[in-house]
């Protein structure tokens, strides 16, 4: 869970392009400055590639947060 | 029954009354109270409706706890399609289904068949455009477990036909608007000032600028071809004003007035005219229906679309934006408002621009070369485009479009109308103030908001009682809201 939550942060990091990023599994859109509905899909993308995992469009619309789509990726492994 | 009228007044002072005095501190009878006067607000706008909008409820409402109870997923789906073809299925036969009959009528005709299919009329029930975005998200959100179905039909019903906010928004969402309904409210003087202060600022925009504006562009529109090009320009300036300030003037009053009774509305308007590009106007501008189709139809859409990278989403908001277009009504102009609208988005998507926001920082005075720059650009996009929302058709609003590029572009924009004279000069001299206002005030929510807090007491209110004189002088020339045709 820890390392998935870590290789996250360092896709956040990357993609929205801001160093203060700290990911937890609470964290919600409203609380990531920039993750708005079109950086959502750039950072599923990423996700997908960097996992090697193809997520359902039912799954990424129905994650509240951090948590839970990390459970997705878990689910996939 | 317009909320600048004096029914209305009369209508909300009782309710006002009531729901405080008689009503204090009884939830249930406050929700009730809610209720009856949104539909006797309703009955006043359009009596032959009512039962609709009951019967909308009803269904949606039983929707939502069966669309909760049911574990299948498959069953779930149906019950939801159920919701989904009662939703569109309305906004069709109501907004559409005349629209397409025509359109295939015309066609036929033009390939040499000879139709006897007759143009429908059908009368749109007021507000469908808005009750139906609501019930359509409230059914997804409930299905997805973002919300629980509501078992309190009072609160749902009024959720639904809600009064300041029926006939032409802010669309708000169930899981922001009921839970308020739960909540014991408590009258608080300064929630209601602020309130007040809103009302009036919407009143101001509405009555003072939309309304001016309204009477110099209903003259230059209806007789286009007979101006120069400069008052062609001037038109559609004043036109896009009178759009702003009547819609967001509206949603300033429905917000207002819903503060008034201690409930919270969401945001419609940020100060759009200071967007930088056409993604952060979207942002600005009716953001409840743009954060709906954001959700509902952009999102679905680029995940679908994923992997076809920068065509993907081009794709997405093309649709997207051609569906905002047409949710305004059953017009070619209003299709292609949108999809113009899609087509401005690929600069910026293949810049890869589409999602820096460009912030312009609240202590900063004056816009820098640049942004000041961005601004105009992004305000004559929109401006510009804006004739096809106003035009009667789309051959209209290209020869408007093309007269405006001709060599009487550089003359006085006189308008040959003796009403019209002597009213542009102040018109245009009261926009300038009220955007002043609206630059000062851009990080709150509305432009008056804390306008003055830091001035003398007596001159902040002399800027009241001065807008208050304004919107008294100008009252009695009257003017209709926009959306409501919506």
């Amino acid at each position: 869970m820890a390392d998935i939550l870590k290789q996250l942060n360092e896709i956040f990091v990357d993609l929205l392009d801001d160093e203060s990023i700290v990911l937890n599994e609470n964290t919600t859109a409203e609380e990531v400055e920039d993750w708005d509905s079109l950086n959502h899909i750039h950072l599923v993308v990423a996700i997908e590639k960097h996992f090697g995992i193809r997520f359902t469009s039912k799954e990424i619309q129905s994650w509240n947060n951090i948590g839970e789509m990390i459970e997705s990726i878990n689910s996939k492994n | 029954m317009l909320f600048n009228s004096l029914p209305f007044f009369v209508f909300f002072s009782v309710f006002f009354l009531l729901y405080w005095f008689v009503f204090n501190k009884q939830l249930k009878l406050q929700n009730l109270l809610i209720l009856v006067a949104s539909y006797i607000f309703y009955c006043f706008a359009d009596w032959r409706f009512l039962a609709l909008l009951i019967g909308v409820s009803l269904l949606n409402y039983y929707l939502g706890i069966f669309i909760e109870k049911t574990e299948s997923p498959k069953h779930r789906r149906w019950l939801l399609y159920i919701g989904l073809i009662q939703g569109a299925g309305g906004l069709i036969l109501f907004k559409y289904f005349g629209f397409f009959v025509a359109s295939i009528s015309l066609a036929l005709t033009k390939l040499g068949f000879n139709t006897n299919l007759d143009t429908l009329t059908i009368i749109i029930p007021l507000g469908i455009s808005f009750f139906t975005f609501k019930t359509i998200s409230y059914l997804f959100d409930v299905d997805k477990g973002k919300i629980e179905a509501s078992k309190d039909w009072i609160s749902f019903f009024a959720y639904i036909s809600f009064f300041p906010t029926i006939l032409s928004g802010p669309i708000d969402k169930a899981i922001t608007f009921l839970p308020q309904l739960k909540k014991e409210r408590t009258f608080d003087p300064h929630i209601a000032f602020d309130g007040l202060r809103q009302i009036l600022w919407g009143l101001f925009k509405k009555i003072v600028i939309a309304d001016s504006c309204a009477r110099i562009t209903t003259q230059i529109f209806e007789n286009y071809e007979g101006f120069p090009a400069s008052a062609l320009l001037l038109g559609i300036f004043l036109y896009t004003i009178q759009m702003y300030a009547d819609f967001s003037g509206y949603s300033d009053m429905a917000i207002g007035f819903s503060r008034l009774i201690g409930i919270n509305i969401t945001k419609n308007f940020d100060f759009p005219f200071f967007a930088q590009n056409i993604a952060e106007f979207w942002r600005k501008w009716h953001i409840s229906l743009t954060a709906w189709l954001t959700e509902y139809v952009f999102t679905p859409l680029s995940i679908a679309f994923r992997d076809y990278g920068k065509v993907g989403i081009t794709l997405a908001i093309i649709i997207n934006f051609t569906i905002c277009g047409m949710w305004h009504g059953s017009k070619w102009t209003f299709a292609l408002y949108g999809f113009m609208h899609g087509l401005y988005f690929i600069p910026l998507i293949i810049s890869g621009k589409l999602n820096k926001k460009k912030k312009i920082p609240k202590h900063q005075k004056l816009p820098t070369f640049k942004q000041a720059f961005n601004m105009i650009v992004t305000f004559t996009i929109v401006m510009l485009t804006l004739i096809l929302i106003r035009a009667e058709t789309v051959t209209d609003a290209f020869h408007y479009f093309i007269n405006i590029f001709s060599k009487s572009l550089f003359t006085i924009p006189y308008i040959p109308s003796p009403n019209t004279d002597s009213i542009l000069i102040p018109t245009v001299l009261l926009t300038m103030v009220m955007i002043i206002i609206e630059w000062i005030g851009r990080s709150q929510n509305y432009g008056i908001e804390k306008l003055g807090f830091k001035w003398n007491k007596y001159l902040r209110w002399g800027m009241y009682y001065v807008i208050i004189i304004s919107i008294l002088y100008y009252q009695s020339k009257g003017g209709d809201f926009i959306y409501m045709q919506f």
